[in-house]
């Protein structure tokens, strides 16, 4: 079985403190790579709002997310996406995200979901 | 076709659980193969023993367990989301000196890595959920 | 109860040995994990101590044991980058014992 065929993309829909939902999406995607299994990530809808900056989970006690996700890199995932549209509607610069992440629309963004074999959704 | 399916939806706060159900047996029907299904997130209590609900509603347990009995289904409960939620095996309960043990039979806790594992070796993954 | 006495302060731990309360974590503390592990503590272990509680404080993740050898294998030099090296350092099963030593929360048995 070829290896491409098995890329995995795992879609980020929820912000970062509604439930554990967020946390959860991360593991799964740590743990892919953990077996360097080919991952890609996308965020988008309210999951843009994870890679925001200056958050602080501190005031309702939750760790911070971002803190969290800036581990990514070291387990060699740099296949991250953001949805384009979600960051507009929302009003966020790409350029303010606390991780390289390549916006993505159209074209691209209907590639991606084809070009992987797996989908993951949180 | 071998599916495996990836629950997180909780089995009373979604319909989620329910439809993994139903998806499960008609897939079975139509001589698919289910590699695993794996409850994550909320989806971990609808592996909790001690769920009493009325005899006249849907006993979503019972019905994975009867299915998963026939048919040989791995039915794996994300450790990690199930410790978090109080859905503990025996071993655990003791690791964790807890009082009390509610892993129904028929469900096994294991790792994030069953998930990496039947995402390889599956057609599809068909999640519930999230 | 599982405690230990450090510096005449006591550190409760729990049935496996692991800190009850993380900010309870010294080095001298540590000394004493790793004796209950007969573990006696020397610059190689310290290395290994200090990579992951620096890890942690900056991802607050644990690292999976893939991930420790590779940043052992960049941090340290190459031929501490490998399973077998921490291995011999904390036999057994590196990553939990390594943790537990270092005052990481206890692992959840994920991988």
């Amino acid at each position: 079985m070829q290896e491409a065929d098995k890329s995995l993309l795992v879609v980020v829909r929820h912000g970062p403190y509604q439930g554990q939902l967020a946390r959860e999406a991360l593991d799964a995607v740590l743990t892919a790579a953990a077996f360097e299994q080919p991952v890609s990530l996308l965020f988008m809808d309210d999951g843009v709002f994870q890679l925001t900056p200056n958050q602080d989970g501190s005031a309702i006690d939750a760790k911070n997310l971002a803190t969290m996700l800036a581990v990514l890199p070291m387990y060699d995932v740099d296949r991250v996406y953001v949805e384009l549209d979600s960051l507009n509607l929302r009003a966020i610069s790409p350029e303010s995200l606390t991780l390289p992440a390549t916006p993505v629309g159209g074209h691209a963004l209907r590639d991606l979901f084809v070009n992987n074999a797996h989908l993951l959704s949180f | 076709m071998k599916i495996a399916v990836v629950v997180y939806g909780s089995p009373t706060g979604s319909g989620a659980a329910a439809s993994a159900y139903r998806y499960v047996s008609a897939a079975l029907e139509l001589g698919h193969e289910i590699t695993r299904v794996f409850f994550y997130g909320e989806a971990v209590h609808t592996a909790t023993a001690l769920a009493a609900p009325p005899q006249d509603e849907n006993d979503l347990l019972s019905r994975w367990q009867q299915l998963g009995q026939a048919r040989e289904l791995d039915l794996v409960v994300c450790i990690a989301a199930a410790l978090r939620r109080g859905v503990l095996d025996a071993d655990e309960a003791r690791r964790h000196e807890k009082e009390a043990c509610n892993l129904a039979p028929g469900f096994t806790l294991s790792g994030l890595g069953q998930l990496t594992d039947a995402t390889l070796n599956s057609d599809r993954v068909i999640t519930f959920g999230g | 109860m599982n405690k230990i006495e450090v510096e005449g302060a006591t550190v409760e731990l729990d049935r496996e040995g692991f800190l009850r309360d993380l900010h309870q974590w010294s080095r001298q503390v540590a000394v004493e994990l790793a004796r209950r592990e007969q573990i006696d503590l020397g610059d190689e272990h310290w290395e290994i101590i200090d990579l992951l509680r620096s890890f942690y404080k900056e991802y607050k993740v644990s690292p999976a044991m893939r991930i420790l050898v590779k940043q052992a294998g960049i941090k340290l030099g190459r031929e501490k980058g490998s399973s077998l090296h921490l291995l011999r350092l904390f036999p057994g099963s590196p990553a939990k014992v390594a943790s537990k030593i270092a005052g990481l929360p206890k692992p959840t048995n994920c991988l």
